[in-house]
Order: C-alpha cells, then structure tokens, then sequence
C-alpha cells in the first residue's frame, strides 16, 4: 500500500477516554483534547442529569451511551459519526458489560465503521516513548498500578485499591462536617472544587510528626474562607483540613495497601530480573496525579519504606533511587493523548475491530475470553 | 399544544418509545413514524451561534470547529465583546521638539502642546460584559482592529509530540512492510515452469549483485530515532510558603475553567486567555430503513426553515385530551373527550381498536429497499454509490424494542369508524353552517377539519388513590401518500396505518 493512502486520512479519527469523573475527547494527530467534559448524561426521555455509570440494566445503559454519545458528536465534536473510525481508551480490567454496550452502540446506533480499543496504561507510555514503566493511574473512583516491560504489560501484578477522588471527596466531606459545618452544603461540586483549589499532599516530615504525636505539633496552613455561591454563605476550611486530607493515600496499616505500598507490591509481583528497571521508572497519570506535592511525598514514602519495613528490606538489594517520568501534557489526559498518538498511526487500519468483523459475531475479542485468546491457527 | 407542559398524549413511534407527536416525525415513503433516536443524525452545516455566519465544513475542520472572530470568556464562558477605547499616539517626529518634558510627561501630549495634532488611534480590547473579565487583566495587549490578531494559546509540547507522532507512524509502517516481506516469501511462487534459478540456487538478488547492478528491493524504512524521555529523581518540593501564607481563592481557578482550556489547564487566574467561541451545527435527520431525509433545514444560519420537513403533526392526526367527564375512580366508568383533527388535506377514516389491526401487506421491507436503492442508482449510478449502497446491506440494524404497556383502563370500543373532514383553511373562515348529517352519537361535535369524541372507559378496579390511569388504544387511520416508491405509479396511493397511543389521563380521585 503506498504510503499517502495510509497515513494520509481525510477524516482523522476520534478519540475517546470516557473515565469515570470526566471524559476526554478529540481527534487522532492532535496534541490535546478539543474538549474534557464531565461524564453525565442528560437523558433525553426524563431530561433528568445521572453520571453515565449508574444504570440498573443494560437497555437502561445502553440508551444512557446513546444520549451522551449524541451529545459529544454534535454538541462538542461536531461531526457525523457515520463511516468514522473510533478509537476507544479503556481500563484493561473494565467491565466486559461497558465495553460490549459500547460496541453495540458505535456499530448499531453510530453505524461507525471501526473501533480500536487502547489499553489505557500501555498507550500512556507511547507519550515518552518508552516500552518500560510502572504505571499509576489515580482515577476517580479507584488508584491502579500496572507495570509495563518492554512494551507488554504484567498483568498478575496488577493493583488497584479505592482511594481515588471520590475518596478524597468523601474524606473532605468528613472533615468539614465534623468541624461543624452543614453536610447539605458540601456538594459534589463543591467539594471537587475545594479538593482541586485548596488542598495538597503535606511532606513527609510533618505527616510523621503528626503520625508520631510529636511536642509540639507542626502548625497547619492558613486556614481558607471558601464561599458557596449557591447558598449564599461563607464556610471556613481549617488548614489542617487543607494538609490532611490525601492522607488516605499514605495511611499506614496491616494490610498493607496505602499508595507506596501498592507499587512496591506489584513490582514484586513481577520477575527479579525486571524489577530495577521498574523502581526507576514511576509513572503517575489520572487526574488525581495534579495535586502538588504528591510526587515528592510518594518517593520519600517510597524510600523509607525501603530503609524501615524488612519485608522490602529483604527484597530489594543494593542502591535503589526511585526515578519519575513528567508527562508531556497534562496528567489528567495522558492516556487520550496516547490514545490521538496511536490513532494517528497504521494501527488504526490494522487492528482495529471493523463493522463487519463485528457483525459476524457480535462480539468484542477480549483477552480473558478463551475464543479470542486460542492461537488462531487452531 | 402547550410547550411548556409534557402533553399528556403520547404516541408510540416504530422503534418502541412513547414520545409526545410534537417530537416525532412521520417517513412518508415507509410510511411509519420516526422519532429522534430512531433516525440517523447528520452534521448539515457549521455555523457560529454569536455572528451567525455559515463556515463551511471543511473551513471548520480546519479551525477546529471554533469560530475565527468570537471568543469566549475564560472565566464565565459567556461571549467576550470587544471594547474601542482611544488612545493618543505620539508621533516619533515630534518627539525630539519637546526634549525637556520627555523624560517627565509623555502621556497627555496632545494638552502639553496645543500646536502638535492630536492624534488618536482607536484600539480594541475584549471584555465580558457579565463577569467584567477584559483582555487587560492578563496583560494582552489591546489590537488595533476590532476583529484582531488576538493571540491563540500555543501548545507548549506541540514539537515534541510531532516528533512522538512521526516516529510512532515509522515504527508502525516498518513492521508493515516487515509482515508483506514475510508473507510474500512465505507464500510458494507457483510457476508452470522449473526456473534456472530454482534448480541452481541463483536468487534473483544474487543475480543482480552478480551482474552489478543495484538492488532491486524498495529501501527499507527504518524507524527515526527518537529521544525517550528522563527519568528525573529530584522533584521540585512544595513551596514552603503554602504552610505560612494565606491563599487568595480569587486567584485561583475553578475546575470548569481549568477544562475549557485543555491544553495547559492553568491553575492561576492570571494565565487564563480568551476562548475561541465553539461552532453549532444545524442537523439532518435521515430515515434509517429507506434513507431518505426527514429533515433538512434551510443552509442559511438565520433561516428557521426547512428544505425538507415530515413533522409527524403534519400527517398523522392529532389527539388532544380536552377533559373527563366524571372525577377518576378506580372501576368506575368514566368518559373522556378527545379532539382529534385531521391536518392533511385528504379525508381520513378513524377507527378506535383495542389490539393491533393485522397489517395489510401492503409494502415487503426488503422490496421497498430494493425499489429504492434502484432509484438511487439512477440517479447517481456511480460505481462508488454502489459499493456504499452494498455496504449498507450489511450494516447490522438496530433491535426494535416492544412498546411498553402501561395501560391501565378498559376502553369501551367505538360502535363504527368516523371520517374526520380534510382539513381546508378557507373553511375556517365561513360562516355558514354545514348541512347536519347522521352522525354517530359518540362525536360530540364537528367542524372543519376537527372531531371532538367521547371515549368511554373504565379503571381498573384494582387502582389506589392517586395512582395515574392511563389509557392506551390504537387509532386505524387512512393516510393518502402523494409519494410514489415506484416511478410508474403516479396517482396517490392510500394506506391504512396505525399509531398506538397512551394517554395520561390523570390521578385517581377517590377510593371505593
């Protein structure tokens, strides 16, 4: 095939990353999304507002995909999904009944003429240009760690725990209401927006002395008069609130499941031989990887749970010095942009999954399916 | 029909959902009633809904969909407009006469020297008008025409990422042409013929190496080469500052403002830059089983009008409840009014049914399809036509889902069908009053092209207080197509239809 006719493509495809507190979309071979827009959905029979994840039953699922899809293609990208190409970034352990409704809508609603579905850790790496790196998506809902060697990612070391925004929101929501200030102020809303403006992740010398119960304590940040427009009042934020919050991440306990913790065991999962090149290469995505002072704070984690907890102790040997990657945008599209990189490509004539492909069988080849897996001779 | 109350007739359209008739449409060559989800939807044109000018589509493309004049306030996202101020302009020439009050006043020069011209120059900036945002707070610099040269927010990692993009494009094509390489010397030559080189093991290669002459083989691309990025273990600290200083909100911004600029998403108020204002699309609705537009609105951004309109409320008779006869009651028969009119301009024959009527098989689907798509060659008869006409075959349509029943009252049928009058908007003005025909004694009234009917029905009897009755019944209905599907017939062609209906009626009243 000569080159032009490949590369060169008059309609640039779509890219979507729909995540569960905001959807990122766009167009392949463009450096930043065109838009981020929360994922709710506007229903068109009750025109009643619901995030796109609550459902009770698939049809009910299904015509909630179809309004917000309808909404993104002629409201944000202003395009005829007709005969388009889709290319689709997904959490590789999502549930099968999203990726299948998904499916069902580009194909049967959209009638659009493929979709490539992009594993959301993996493609975040094509930004570096790196085949290795632990990544850490921190999310809305859940934090995962998936580490990635030489381009294939190690799927039993896989983590994943729930302290991801809406954890912090709920934490927020605790705090203040626990110093006194009405819970029905404290929105979704609001609280998002006091998360984003107001708090940060406290270095490590002041939430040990805290931890520690030291004399005398460290004295918190300023405290900040936040006011809530929609109830016409002013409500205090305390600064230890502000410092403390994302403490949740880092809550040292049995289990063995805070955020250091978390990366240290799934580079453990996976083989001896790659575990330094992994230690020296963290890579933080996902909207909740914004907030300042969280990549100083994890590595000092990081490094003293090395130095103190024997179980690593007796695991890792030698210098270690944890390393991070910066991303090149911003953290909260990464996996889009990788997800634009790639529909850019040949890729999307190759592997994606075409119309009729999927009218054959009206089903999306997935890899814990045991039908798609068998090698294809057989 | 009243706009701001959800109408209490609802009409099941042909894919299952109950919509009210002022939100379906109605396909004259299916002929079946068709609502927003069950069409396809199509980008017509671009427009700007600020300046309401038409961008053609391939323009918006490449300004990506943003308008080129209108901006978008950054803070509120209401539309920025711009502002003349004047401002004086010094001459350069005049500047060395008034050497001894240079260095102290330049400002007012037109004042300090009555002799020199005062010169003035309009300049531009933008302003919201509702948060009282302008371009000066962030120190962009006014622009001398109105439309102005307003800077757009650059990418800052736009180089990298072309870089991450070609070279991401090379690896690909590589592998590419790796796999036919393998592939076509995978693949056995099949020559009727034993070659020399076969049985000499001489390769055409070696061959051509032998004689001297440049290989034949296409270069092989080799991916470009590509810096990966550092791993960086000094990480810049927390400002100590944020543990002492108090922080100003106002100069932070909100997470809605960080969105509308996705490229560099800034957290202070101070690098906010104004937003190129979104284009609006108007859409064409197209029918998914024949393909033919339902809608098509004017080109012009300022027309309200259509090219092609088929509202359901142009063809299929109206129902509008006008009142009960009694308060509702569970298992107490009651009567309710209905207005029904005609708005073609052909009689109908109604009829009130309680199951669906068998259809008549007056049009086979997949014939119609055919009788269509020959059509379309006609007039079209492009091979490619074709190959999407083909194509289309194979699209896997969409489930129709079963109308939810949520009937809960029994109709007393109608004792025979009625006609409702053609519908003739000089009548409207005439005075005099038709001859009194025999009319069934369930039309209440008639006039024109409208029928007021009681319905009689009961509840059932097993309905609390408050719970909603609803009445569901079909309504047979003659509709004369004045389009023909095949191009010998010409004269109007009638059908017998059938709309399903549900109508709220309201909440029962009192117990038994």
């Amino acid at each position: 095939m000569p080159l032009y006719e490949s590369v060169i493509q008059e309609k640039p495809p779509i890219v979507l990353d729909i995540g569960n507190a905001y959807t990122k979309l766009g167009f392949a071979a463009e450096a930043h999304p065109r838009k981020i827009i929360p994922t709710t959905v506007v229903l068109s029979t009750t025109s009643e507002t619901k995030r796109l994840f609550d459902f009770a039953d698939t049809t009910e699922f299904y015509d909630q995909i179809v309004d917000f899809l309808q909404m993104i293609f002629f409201k944000h990208l202003l395009v005829s999904p007709k005969e388009r190409k889709i290319v689709v970034v997904e959490n590789i352990f999502g549930q099968t009944v999203t990726r299948e409704t998904l499916a069902r809508v580009l194909f049967k609603h959209f009638d659009m003429s493929s979709v490539l579905f992009v594993p959301a850790h993996l493609i975040s790496l094509s930004t570096l240009a790196l085949p290795t790196a632990v990544v850490v998506d921190i999310g809305y809902s859940e934090v995962t760690v998936m580490p990635v060697f030489s381009g294939v990612q190690i799927m039993p070391a896989f983590m994943d725990q729930s302290y991801g925004g809406s954890a912090v929101h709920n934490e927020i929501k605790r705090q203040l209401v626990a110093s006194g200030i009405k819970e029905s102020l404290l929105t979704e809303n609001v609280l998002e927006d006091i998360k984003v403006r107001v708090c940060f992740v406290t270095t490590f010398e002041r939430a040990q002395a805290r931890l520690k119960g030291n004399e005398p304590q460290p004295t918190p940040s300023p405290s900040v008069d936040y006011p809530i427009c929609d109830y016409d009042t002013i409500i205090e934020i305390p600064g230890i609130v502000r410092e403390t919050v994302y403490e949740i991440m880092f809550e040292q306990s049995n289990e063995r499941d805070s955020l250091p913790h978390l990366i240290l065991r799934a580079i453990l999962e996976c083989s001896v031989d790659v575990r330094r090149a992994l230690l020296e290469s963290i890579f933080l995505i996902g909207g909740g990887a914004m907030v300042m002072g969280l990549l100083p704070r994890l590595k000092q984690e990081l490094q003293h749970l090395l130095e103190t907890d024997a179980y690593y102790k007796d695991r890792f040997h030698g210098e270690v010095e944890f390393k991070f990657y910066k991303p090149i945008g911003k953290e909260n599209f990464t996996a889009w942009l990788g997800g634009a990189l790639c529909g850019a490509t040949d890729l999307i004539q190759t592997r994606s999954l075409t119309k009729d492909a999927y009218a054959r069988n009206e089903h999306v080849p997935d890899w814990t399916n045991l039908c798609d897996n068998r090698h294809a001779g057989s | 029909m009243s706009f701001m109350q959800p109408s209490p007739v609802k009409y099941a359209c042909s894919c299952g959902i109950v919509n009210p008739i002022n939100k379906l449409f109605f396909c004259r060559h299916c002929p079946k009633l068709r609502c927003g989800y069950c069409v396809s939807h199509e980008v017509e044109s671009h427009f700007c809904s600020n300046c309401l000018e038409n961008i053609p589509s391939s323009e918006a493309r490449h300004k990506k969909n943003c308008c080129a004049n209108c901006f978008d306030c950054p803070c509120c996202h209401h539309t920025l407009s711009a502002r003349a101020t004047t401002v004086p302009v010094v001459r350069k020439t005049e500047e060395p006469k008034d050497g001894e009050s240079a260095g102290a006043a330049t400002p007012p020069p037109a004042s300090s020297k009555p002799s020199a011209v005062p010169t003035t120059k309009k300049m531009y900036y933008l302003s919201c008008l509702s948060c009282r945002w302008t371009t000066r707070d962030v120190g962009i610099p006014d622009q001398g025409v109105a439309t102005g040269t307003w800077p757009d927010n650059e990418c800052l990692y736009q180089a990298r990422f072309n870089t991450l993009m070609e070279y991401y494009q090379s690896v690909v094509l590589q592998e590419k042409q790796e796999k036919q390489e393998f592939q076509r010397r995978k693949a056995p030559k099949a020559h009727k013929f034993p070659s020399l080189t076969d049985r000499t093991g001489l390769t055409v290669s070696l061959i051509r190496r032998q004689i001297g002459w440049s290989e034949k083989n296409v270069p092989k691309t080799k991916p470009l080469n590509i810096t990966p990025a550092e791993a960086i273990s000094e990480l810049e600290d927390l400002p100590q500052d944020i543990f002492t200083q108090p922080i100003n909100l106002r100069n932070i911004t909100t997470v809605a403002q960080r969105h509308s600029q996705p490229a560099d998403q800034p957290t202070a108020v101070g690098n906010l830059y104004p937003q190129r204002r979104s284009l609006w699309i108007k859409r064409s609705l197209r029918c998914r089983q024949c393909e033919h537009n339902l809608i098509k609105p004017e080109y012009h951004p300022t027309s309200i009008k259509y090219r092609i309109q088929l509202f359901a409320s142009y063809h299929v008779p109206e129902v509008v409840m006008v009142r009960l006869e009694h308060p509702l009651e569970a298992g107490q028969s009651n009567a309710i009014l209905l207005k029904l009119s005609n708005p073609t301009m052909y009689d109908m024959t109604i009829s009130i049914l309680d199951e669906k009527p068998t259809e008549e098989p007056q049009i086979n689907p997949d014939e119609f399809q055919a009788t269509c798509k020959i059509k379309e060659e006609a007039v079209t008869s492009s091979p490619l036509m074709k190959v999407a006409a083909l194509a289309r075959q194979t699209l896997t349509k969409e489930v129709t889902r079963e109308v939810r029943d949520v009937a809960n009252a029994k109709i007393k049928l109608l004792e025979s069908e009625f006609v409702l009058n053609q519908r003739d908007d000089s009548k409207e003005f005439d005075e005099e009053v038709q001859a009194q025909t025999e009319e069934p004694n369930f039309i209440v009234w008639r006039k024109g092209n409208k029928v007021l009917l009681r319905l009689q029905f009961t509840p059932a009897a097993e309905l609390e207080v408050n719970d909603v009755v609803t009445l569901g019944f079909f309504m047979q209905y003659t509709y004369v197509n004045t389009v023909s599907n095949t191009a010998e017939k010409k004269e109007p062609t009638t059908h017998t239809l059938s709309s399903r209906l549900f109508i709220d009626a309201g909440r029962i009243e009192k117990g038994n």
